[in-house]
């Protein structure tokens, strides 16, 4: 059944009443991912919720507390492009960088990227690493689940019927530095693997692994070890405690067996990335 | 529109859209990309259909001033936008001095990328006039050619660029 409409809320409480009355619309939001699936007929909407014409979901908001707001609909290229997003929150900005190509940055969003969850994709290890939470809306209310509890399965988030992604709350930032540190076949590709890496001033650390399992990998025991002593030998640790989290799929873009030796071969450049970014002067 | 075409098509099967500074009444569905629109209905053939997945690059358009792919957008998302394609953007004259360094330089062999390496070129050079060749790969890192290594393409790039010196 081919698509049978297009609806255009302006605002979310008419995007979610919308999503409601039609259990077979989806929400579009940059078209980088949706209208993929759909020329390769993967997927078959019978309506579609153009989320394009919602303010409240566009741009990037430094709220009081230097904590910041990211619209669901920001094209990766805003997101890349906000200098607010720094010291241990830069890793946005890091992650945005490296997905697909120029040009697909000037159309895929944050939101939708989140809420397809490929394992392969940028952001989810580095809203992980950065603390952040994803806010949530259906028709009867808003919610707000840490970026960990938002991915929970292959291509599964947190995301019920009805409800969309409508911002990404990232902390505010830490003095320090932050890496992404990306393997893919070639450049733009999803990841093979990939190490998000927040190194705060004062030597707190976050670390989390995308592309090695169905969710982003965290280990607080990892990161705790990377905070008392980031030697070598001790991200070898900490490399080993996430590896042994991962949980690897053999695919075109690398067997599972390699994918687990790049943890902590990525998540060790990540380190002394993120502490050379911290060292820079500002 | 015939009486056929009306009572075959749903409401949606036209769209108003601007292209090229030209207010056109396109026939597509609701699932219908711009590429479809603008290749199969306005017959404006520069953007090609290559992977149809946003990986490609080759049918790389603007849409509000913005490089996008139209592959990646549905014709009736762009309703209130202002659609260029390389035939929009051909009398200006820094796409001109683009296209004559792919000629003289040898930026391509079958062509088939072309049109979409000249639009994210040209967006470049809008942006950053005497750009190195590490920020040309960088911009035309989404846009495949399976021809030339690239090589030319750069030079072709780099050559327009020093062309355009000095002309505003």
């Amino acid at each position: 059944m081919p698509l049978q409409g297009m609806l255009w809320p302006r605002t979310v409480a008419e995007a979610t009443a919308m999503l409601d009355q039609d259990p077979e619309a989806k929400p579009l939001a940059g078209g980088a991912t949706l209208v993929a699936m759909m020329n390769a007929r993967v997927l078959e909407p019978l309506a579609l919720v153009n989320l394009a014409r919602i303010d409240e979901l566009r741009g990037i908001r430094v709220l009081a507390d230097g904590a910041l707001r990211i619209g669901a609909c920001t094209r990766h290229r805003e997101t890349l492009d906000c200098m607010a997003l720094s010291g241990t929150t830069a890793v946005l900005r890091r992650a945005a960088a490296q997905i697909a190509n120029a040009t697909v940055r000037n159309m895929g969003t944050i939101g939708g990227s989140i809420s397809f969850a490929d394992p392969g994709l940028d952001y989810p290890p580095a809203i992980v690493a950065a603390d952040c939470s994803v806010e949530i809306a259906a028709s009867h209310g808003r919610r707000t689940v840490p970026a960990r509890e938002f991915f929970v399965d292959w291509y599964t988030t947190a995301l019920e019927p009805g409800e969309i992604v409508t911002a990404i709350l990232v902390p505010p930032p830490a003095a320090g530095g932050a890496a992404y540190e990306k393997h893919a076949r070639v450049s733009g590709d999803y990841a093979t693997a990939s190490a998000a890496v927040c190194l705060a001033a004062d030597g707190k650390v976050r670390a989390a692994i995308g592309g090695c399992g169905p969710t982003p990998i965290a280990d607080p025991e990892a990161d705790a070890l990377l905070s008392a002593d980031r030697s070598d030998a001790s991200v070898a640790r900490a490399g080993a405690l996430l590896e042994a989290r991962a949980d690897p799929l053999d695919d075109v873009r690398g067997s599972a067996e390699y994918r687990r030796l790049l943890i902590p071969r990525l998540l060790l450049r990540a380190v002394r990335r993120a502490e050379a970014d911290g060292s820079r002067p500002r | 529109m015939s009486a056929s075409i009306a009572a075959a098509g749903s409401p949606a099967s036209f769209v108003e859209l601007d292209v090229n500074g030209q207010a056109v009444a396109v026939r597509a569905s609701l699932s219908t990309t711009l590429l479809t629109a603008l290749r199969d209905e306005l017959h404006l053939t520069a953007a090609k259909r290559g992977c149809n997945q946003g990986v490609c690059g080759a049918c790389t358009i603007r849409i509000d001033g913005v490089p996008m792919r139209a592959c990646l957008s549905l014709a009736h998302g762009c309703v209130g936008s202002r659609v260029a394609t390389l035939e929009g953007l051909a009398a200006d004259p820094r796409m001109q001095a683009l296209q004559r360094a792919f000629a003289e330089t040898g930026g391509f062999q079958c062509g088939f990328c072309t049109p979409g390496m000249l639009v994210a070129a040209h967006a470049l050079l809008e942006r950053e006039a005497d750009p190195d060749e590490d920020a040309i790969r960088g911009a035309l890192s989404g846009n495949l050619c399976r021809c030339t290594g690239y090589v030319k393409i750069v030079a072709a790039v780099l050559a327009a660029a020093s062309a355009s010196k000095g002309s505003p």
